[in-house]
C-alpha cells in the first residue's frame, strides 16, 4: 500500500469499526470458555468476544476501499481528513458509550 | 503465564506512554528562544520522527498483549464487575477497547506523516494524529491500571 492509500485506510478504518460494532458485524466470534472461533453466533458455549471480529471486519473493509479508490483521487485527498474523521468517530463512540455511566 | 503476560503488557504500556507523551509534547508550538531550560522544555525537546516507528511497534505489540489477555478479563473480571453492578468500570474498559482498535487503524497514516523529510503541509495532521494517539494511550493505560487494581480501590 502506498502513501495515499495508507491515508485512506486510516480515514475509513474507524468508520467501519464503529459500524461493525453498532450493527454487530464481526467477521468471526471467539468463545473464550471453550477456546473456539466461530463464523456464526453459537449459543450455549459461554460468553462471546466480538472485538477481534470487529477489528478484522474493519481492517478488511478499509483495505478494500483503500485499494479500490483511484490513485489520483487518493493523492488529491486533503490530509486533514486523516485526523478529523477519526476524531468524529471517537466523539460518536463516547456519546454512545455514555449508556454505561447513567 | 497470565500474570507474566499481564506484567509484560504493563511494562510495554509504560514504554509506550513515555514515548507518545514525549512526542505529543514535542509537536507543541516551539518555546521562545530565550525561554528557561526547564524540565518541560527538556522533556519536549526530542527528535519526534525518531519516535514514530518505535511507537507504532509498541502500540501494536501492547495491543496484541491486551488481545491475548482479553479472554481472561471476559471470563473472570467482567462478570464479577457485573455482579457488583459496577457498570462504569465495564464502560471504561469498553471505551478502552474501542480506542485501541481505532488507534490501530490510525497507525498507518500516523507513521506516514512522521516520515522524513517532514512535509510542511502535514504539520497539523501530524500534530493532531499524535495527540489523538496520546489520548488513546493515556486512556488505555489509566483504565487498565484502575481495572487491574479495582479490588483494592473499591470500598
Amino acid at each position: 500500500m502506498n502513501g495515499p492509500r495508507l491515508k485512506i485506510f486510516s480515514i475509513v478504518f474507524g468508520v467501519f469499526y464503529i459500524v461493525a460494532f453498532y450493527f454487530d458485524l464481526a467477521l468471526f466470534r471467539y468463545y473464550p470458555a471453550v477456546r473456539e472461533f466461530h463464523w456464526m453466533r453459537t449459543d450455549g458455549i459461554g460468553v462471546v468476544i466480538l472485538w477481534y471480529g470487529w477489528i478484522a471486519t474493519s481492517a478488511l473493509a478499509s483495505a478494500a476501499i483503500a485499494f479500490a479508490v483511484p490513485g489520483k483521487m487518493a493523492e488529491r485527498l486533503w490530509p486533514g481528513w486523516v485526523w478529523i474523521v477519526p476524531t468524529a468517530v471517537v466523539v460518536v463512540m463516547l456519546i454512545y458509550e455514555r449508556r454505561w455511566f447513567v | 503465564m497470565i500474570v507474566v503476560l499481564l506484567i509484560l503488557h504493563g511494562l510495554l504500556a509504560v514504554a509506550l506512554l513515555g514515548a507518545i507523551t514525549h512526542q505529543a509534547l514535542s509537536v507543541l508550538a516551539a518555546p521562545a528562544a530565550k525561554s528557561r531550560w526547564t524540565f518541560v522544555t527538556r522533556f519536549r525537546s526530542v527528535n519526534g520522527p525518531a519516535y514514530a516507528t518505535p511507537i507504532v511497534l509498541l502500540f501494536s505489540v501492547t495491543a496484541l498483549g491486551g488481545a491475548l489477555l482479553y479472554p481472561q478479563y471476559r471470563i473472570d473480571v467482567r462478570p464479577a464487575l457485573e455482579d457488583l453492578q459496577n457498570s462504569a468500570a465495564n464502560g471504561v474498559f469498553e471505551i478502552k477497547e474501542h480506542l485501541v482498535a481505532i488507534g490501530l487503524g490510525l497507525l498507518p497514516a500516523y507513521w506516514l506523516f512522521w516520515q522524513q523529510p517532514l512535509a510542511a503541509n502535514t504539520a497539523a495532521p501530524r500534530r493532531y494524529l499524535t495527540w489523538l494517539l496520546a489520548f488513546f494511550v493515556w486512556w488505555g493505560f489509566l483504565a487498565g491500571h484502575v481495572l487491574n487494581n479495582i479490588k483494592g480501590l473499591l470500598p
